[in-house]
This record gives structure tokens, sequence and C-alpha cells, in this order.
């Protein structure tokens, strides 16, 4: 089947999670994304590694951003990388970074620049606390810098227990997401007119939007919402329970599946409960405790409120009904041979996403950006190797190819 | 910096918004989302960027409205629903009858986008799901919301979509929280949700992302088409290595609380008014952090001298203990004076010493930053009184995004829609209200 983001050629010069998963979620739908990073190292992403472990000498952590990509090699601090690097971008439809505010300025290649190259350039400038604004000077930003300043962490974990920090990137990931969201409205509204624009979106600013009623409870009240722990304070007893074999979320969103609920713990009890009898969080704990995840399932499809199992990555990775999703796809990379990553989310009927290679050793795809796209000679190719201003990958894991042994 | 920012800021300030054009204008979105957040986010988020949304609300109006923690409604609805009931108009209609089907399959062969949260078997035996309504409108794009996703052997499952029950799914609170310690473990030392609706709230932005995508083909193709998300598999996503390291390594993420198995120091650390974030794991970022904190013999200690040395559990453990000595007597504010102090002589990865205070809603909104750059709205409703909202978070200098209107109640624009939009007489709109249809 076609691919929805055709013909659209990102140029991605960014680090780390925020801007390369940006450029991720649109290659996944078709974009033509070439990846910019410095010789040898590379990306300091690759080096992120669990546990420290690396597999066919690169890290499974830096696999899961950066699929679809073209990986060039290009020190851009250099007068002669930032004319390729410009030459790139002329050719592109967008460009994503997550420098600090004002790096890519500095350097002659920020949108002030490009856009005089190229007015139809989309350029999204991510960043931790925007482009602008007395927090955006030189200050750094990771994932859980926004996940903190935002007020997320102070909301999230157990009453009279010190604020949660998620204990995946999850100030990155959603960041990103709305920055490629708003990547594709800029490329709607530029086939109406041509006109590129620049895109500045800050990742703590992202978390302070997902915070649903914080912000009108703070307004109306003067009080910060409290940590409510597993127990979802606008749906309750809605929440995470421990059960015999693990814990399960039990969820009951109306007054009939609260019906339904009621039910089930009086059958249990049995005592029948009076209709004004509220249901309390202690009951459903209890009523819990004993049963298995299969029994809670079976007890909410029999009673009519819902559950669903907590689960974590092995029983992703072990189900079924992902892998018939494409949600946990499962790739055959030229490179690396079989590697099982996340799929794309959103499932398209007539142009879906798809993965269709994984991430490469640094500078990979040189010659075919570089011959290719840009119809530099081999000589010329050469030349910029010998000057250093492009490069490939270090003799280090994280950076360099398989070891032949491995392939 | 060469002007940059104050360039930056006079192209982008949200302030400066109105007047400019918008992204999405022109684009009609019908939202049929009963007791559903996460296909409000998705609308609202079409909304921001300039699409018209029309949301189709049971007559009598949303369950969603009556969602009200602690009790707090105002007018009947609460805060959940005006959080996030933005740049919509309000039409009540009911689905349970011919008539009012009738009436959505007109508004939808003038749509654009369907948002709807309804099961797909529901929609398909109303005769308004996405197979008889493209029949009529071949460019629509139907988006879909669910739990599971509506193929696949989990898709018929009788639970009703939920944030709680999309965090289970997603993988996130199983590494969120602290791990059992002894026995019986304590309460808190469990799987932990994110405290916001993140599920719902990052369905509807991949909802929104969908459409944006099967918008762009239909630009090239003119073709419609259905667009299935599963609110468990949106947060899932966010769980990034989880499959590869379990297709490579055989092993799958526990939680440890706010440690990091793959980064570290990644961390909350103590400080004199409360917690501070404290980063620095690559080697050159570690070095300067040990330096800042008094400490540079550390940098070359055998324990600490590699990333992966770093990761070992009783490493992190033993760092923990070293960064909070120092910074319990220290304020986050003089903690990221500190680091900036230094950092400032910096660049490249030894600069890459990250903090941030863990703000209390009401410490975010004491900080002016977030007030300059137009990231918070107070917005006066005539029916729903003064509200604080966040505003979108996108600064565009071309197309700006923005929050025009709060909430109003259901079926407030029934006869500007009925009417207006669909040709319906006055008569007409009185009978089906009369009726109950509407």
């Amino acid at each position: 089947k076609p691919e929805a983001l055709e013909g659209i050629r990102v140029i991605e010069l960014a680090t780390r999670i925020f801007g390369p998963a940006t450029s991720d979620y649109l290659g996944e739908f078709g974009a033509e994304v070439i990846k910019v990073e410095l010789p040898l190292r590379g990306d300091l992403m690759r080096y992120v590694a669990p546990e420290g472990f690396y597999w066919k000498e690169v890290s499974p952590a830096f696999l899961s951003l950066n699929r679809n990509k073209h990986h060039v090699a290009i020190d851009v601090r250099l007068p002669d990388g930032k004319e390729l690097f410009a030459r790139i971008a002329e050719k592109s439809d967008v460009l994503v970074e997550n420098l600090r505010a004002g790096t890519m300025d500095e350097w002659g290649i920020g949108y002030r620049q490009l856009r005089e190259r190229n007015p139809g350039l989309i350029y999204a400038a991510n960043s931790g606390f925007g482009q602008w604004g007395p927090y955006s000077r030189g200050r750094a930003s990771y994932d859980a810098t926004a996940q903190a300043v935002s007020g997320m962490s102070a909301i999230t974990g157990f009453p009279g227990h010190p604020p949660v920090k998620a204990g995946f990137w999850v100030g990155d990931y959603t960041a990103a997401l709305f920055s490629a969201i708003s990547i594709l409205a800029a490329l709607e509204v530029r086939r109406r007119t041509g006109e590129g624009q620049l895109i500045d979106i800050s990742q703590a600013e992202a978390m302070i939007r997902t915070l649903d009623w914080t912000w009108p409870y703070a307004g109306l009240t003067g009080k910060d919402r409290p940590r409510a722990g597993n127990l979802d304070p606008v749906l309750p007893p809605s929440g995470i329970y421990r059960c015999a074999d693990g814990f399960v979320a039990i969820s009951a969103r109306d007054a009939e599946e609260r019906a339904g609920l009621l039910e089930a713990l009086s059958a249990a009890s049995g005592s029948a409960a009076s209709a004004g009898e509220g249901l309390s969080a202690d009951q459903v704990a209890a009523f819990s405790a004993s049963r298995t995840q299969a029994e809670m399932l079976r007890a909410a499809e029999g009673s009519g409120f819902s559950a669903a199992p907590v689960v974590g990555g092995e029983d992703h990775y072990r189900d079924p009904h992902l892998r018939a999703r494409g949600t946990v796809w499962e790739l055959d990379d030229p490179l690396y041979g079989r590697i099982d990553e996340y799929g794309p989310v959103p499932k398209l009927s007539e142009s879906p996403g798809r993965i269709k290679w994984t991430a490469k050793p640094v500078g990979y795809h040189n010659e075919k950006v570089f011959n290719g796209l840009l119809g530099l000679s081999r000589e010329e190719v050469q030349e910029l190797e010998r000057k250093k201003v492009i490069g490939k990958w270090a003799d280090a894991p994280g950076a360099r190819p398989p070891v032949e042994k491995e392939r | 910096m060469s002007g940059f920012d104050a360039w930056a800021k006079a192209a982008t300030d949200p302030g400066t918004a109105a007047g400019k054009p918008e992204a999405l204008a022109g684009l009609r979105v019908i939202e049929i989302c009963p007791g559903h957040f996460g296909g409000m986010v998705a609308s609202s988020i079409l909304g921001e960027f300039g699409a018209e949304v029309i949301k189709v609300e049971p007559p009598g109006g949303d369950p969603a409205r009556r969602y009200a923690p602690e009790g707090i409604a105002i007018e009947g609805t609460g805060l959940p629903f005006l959080s996030e009931a933005r740049n919509r108009r309000f039409a009540t209609l009911s689905l349970d009858e011919g008539e009012g089907r009738e009436i959505f399959r007109r508004l939808a062969r003038g749509a654009d986008v369907i948002v709807t949260s309804e099961r797909v078997a529901r929609m398909d035996e109303a005769g308004v799901g996405h197979a008889a309504l493209s029949v009529e409108n071949p460019g629509l794009i139907f988006l879909a919301l669910s739990l599971y996703g509506s193929f696949g052997p989990c898709a018929d499952s009788s639970a009703m979509d939920s944030d709680i029950l999309c965090q289970a799914l997603s993988g996130a609170p199983h590494i969120i929280g602290e791990p059992e310690e002894g026995s019986p473990p304590l309460p808190h030392q469990a799987p932990t949700r994110l405290g916001n609706w993140h599920g719902w709230f990052t369905q509807g932005l991949w909802g929104a992302f969908g459409v944006l995508a099967a918008l762009r083909f239909r630009a090239e193709t003119g073709k419609g088409q259905f667009v299935d998300v599963s609110g468990a598999e949106g947060l899932m996503k966010f769980a990034d290595y989880n499959i590869t390291w379990m297709h490579t390594a055989g092993k799958s993420r526990r939680r440890i609380g706010n440690f990091d198995p793959a980064v570290f120091p990644y961390t909350y650390i103590k400080c004199r008014d409360g917690h501070t974030f404290m980063a620095a794991y690559n080697d050159e970022a570690f070095d300067s952090l040990m330096t800042i904190i008094g400490r540079p013999e550390l940098a070359g200690d055998p324990r600490f001298s590699s990333p992966a040395a770093r990761v070992r559990m009783e490493t992190e453990k033993a760092l923990q203990a070293i960064l909070e000595d120092w910074s319990q007597h220290l304020t986050a504010d003089e903690i990221l004076r500190a680091i900036e102090e230094h950092t400032s002589k910096k660049s490249g990865p030894g600069a890459a010493v990250v903090t941030g205070r863990v703000n209390r809603p009401l410490e975010t909104l004491a900080e002016a930053n977030w007030r300059e750059r137009g990231c918070f709205a107070s917005v006066d409703d005539p029916v729903y009184g003064n509200l604080l909202l966040a505003a979108p978070p996108w600064k565009m200098s071309f197309t700006p995004a923005r929050l025009k209107s709060v909430c109003k109640r259901p079926g407030a624009d029934n006869r500007e829609i009925y009417c207006g939009l669909l040709g319906l007489s006055a008569a007409e709109v009185d009978s089906l209200s009369a009726r109950g249809v509407i």
C-alpha cells in the first residue's frame, strides 16, 4: 500500500530522544528522514544502553528511535559542513532539531538563515524551555526536566510519599508527538500557500498541556491537586489494585459499570448491597487481593464492569494481539537480521505506517545522500572525507557496524 | 546570541496570533465520543490548529460532563470536561433511533473527519460506521479510538475504554514506582499510574497525528480512510526499548523508583525545598557534576568510571547518597545556579548537566516564564465563569495554534448547526427537540 507521507523529506540534526523521536514518527508513515550526526561518535543516544548492554554493537535503546532513517555524518561546526548541511536543508520540507535554543542560529544554519534559501521549510525547534523567554537561554533539558518542572511528577505517586518520576522518558516522547503533529499541520497549510514556518516547542510546555484538570482546579481552589496514588480521583474506585498473582486495573466509568462492580462485590461478600451505598477502594482492594488476574477479568465480564491486567514489556513481546496488529513489529533488517520493535501506533487502512529498516551505524548512508541526493562526485566526497567534514563511525560499540562473525 | 531570541519572540509570541491564518481552516470535524476524554483531546488538538469542531452529545449532555473530582462542577459540568471543551460548537443528537442516525449521516456527508470512541460494531449496526459513511463521502477520514484497537484477537473485549485501562495495558505503570521490599510489601510499592490522564491524552494525540497523516494522503489522492488507534498502544509506544531489549537480551524493565536502568545520574534528589531532577550521565557530564559538588576525585573512582558501571543498581544507590549529601543543604534554585555557572563555560558533552525543580502545580504557575510565553490562559466564559486553562503549547510563526473558546451548554449550537448547516427549518428543529432526538 502507499505511504501517507511519501515525498516529504525531513532533515534531522538532533540527539538523544526529543528530536529523533519526532522524525521517527514521520518516517514511520513514509517521510524520507536524513539523520545528520557528528562523525565518529554520532548521536550520544548511541551510548545509552540498558544495563550497559549492546547487541551487535548497537544499543537496543537507540534502535527504537531511529527507524527508516538515512544516517549521514557531517561536522556542522566546520564551514564546509554547514554548507553541506544547508544544501540538504534546501532540498528538504522539514527540519527537526533539538539543540539548545539559538545554537543553530549561532552556527549560521538556523531558521533565519535557511529560510532565505528555502522559504517553504518547516523548521521544528524542539527544546526544553523554548526559543525565547527567561528560561530559554543556554538551559539544557531532558525528559525528566519536563516531568519535574511541569508539575506532572508532583501529581504522580502516593500521598505521604515523594513525587514519582516515570521510569521511561515520557517527557521526551510526549513532546515529540506534539512536535510531529504541528509539523503535519504546518505541511497542510504549506500545501495551500507554499509557506514554511518556525515551530518553537518546549517539552515542559507540552507536558503542561497534558495535565488535564490540574490547572482549572488550581485556578478555582488555589490549591495543588494532591497525589492520589493508584486511584483515579475522577472515576473512583477505578484504579490499579493488587491481586493474587500481580496487579489489575479496575474501571467503572458510569453508573452502569459502578452497579456491576457493586454487584460483584456484594455477591462475593454474601451481603446485599444497598443502592445508596458507595463503592470504596478498600472494598475493591479486598475483593481483588484474593483473586487472580484471570478471575478479575472474568468477574468484570460477568458483572459488567471493566478490567485489564497490568502488563510489562515481556507481556507485550509475547502478546499475539499486539503482533497481529503490527504493534509489535517483526522486522527483517538488511544489516542486523531479525529484530522486533514497537510498530506504528495509528493504523491507517489505505496508507499504513511501517518499519522498513532499523537504525544504522554513524555515516552509513553517506554515499547514498551525498552522491545521490546532492549529486556530488566521488572525488568531491573523498575530498570532504579528507578534510574531516564528513566521516563515518568510531571504532566503538554504539557507533560501528556488527563485527563480521556476528552477521 | 545575535538577537535570535528576540527575533523568535517577535515571530512566534502567541499574544500576536490574532489575525494570522490557521493551519487547518476549512476542515470540519464531527466528534462523537460520549464519556470519553481521549476523543476530546484529539478534536481539541485539531481545533487548536483551526479545524471547525462540532461535538455531538447525547440529548441531556455528555456523560463526561459529570466527571467531577471533589464534586466540583460549574453549571453541571466538571473540570476535566471544561479543560478540554475548547474551540467547539455543541450539538445534541441521539443515535438510538433512525431519525437521529439519518441526521448524523447528513452531518457526516459534509464533514472531513469523524472522531469517535463508540464501538465500531455499534456504529456499523446503526448505519453510521466507516463503511456506510464513506460511500456517500469517499474523502471522509474516520478516526476510531478504543482500548485494544478495532482488529486483532482482543478487539472484541467487552471492556469500556478508560484512562486507567489504557495505562495498565501500556506497560507504563509496570515501570513506574517503587519496587517491593520486604513482606508484605507496602501499598505504595506497586506499579504506579501517571497522575494525569496520560493514557487518554496520548490516545487523543496519536488520533490527531493519524488524522493529519491521512489528510496528507487525501490531498494527494482524494481518498479518505479508516484510522484505528488503541489507547493502550499510544502510551506503550513511549516505553520505547521494551521490545528491542526483550528481543536482543531477553530482558524487560522492572520498577526501580526514581532510578533509571540505562542512564545515571538521572534521578530526583532531595534538596532543602523539596526535590529536584539531576542528570549527568555521559562521562564528560559526570566529571562536570563531580566538580560542581566539590568531589572531583570521584570522577576517577573505578565504581563510577563508565556509563555501564554507573547503571549498576548498587552504584546508583551510592551515587544517590553522594548527591544528596551535597544537595540537602541547597535549594533547587541554588542547585540550578551552581550548575549553570559551571556549564556556561563549557560546550559539548561536558555541559550536559541537567536539572529542574520538581514543581507542585502552584509552583509552576508562580513562575513568570510560562506566563510570559503564553502557556496559560485565564478565560472569562459567560456560562462557566473564569477558568485557568493550559494554552496550546506550540509557538508558530505563520499559523499559530490558539485557544478561542472554553465550552458551551449541551446543544447550545443546535439551531445554528441544524438550520445553518443542514438546512432544517426552525419548526423541524423544535419538533426534533420535542421528541428527544436532539
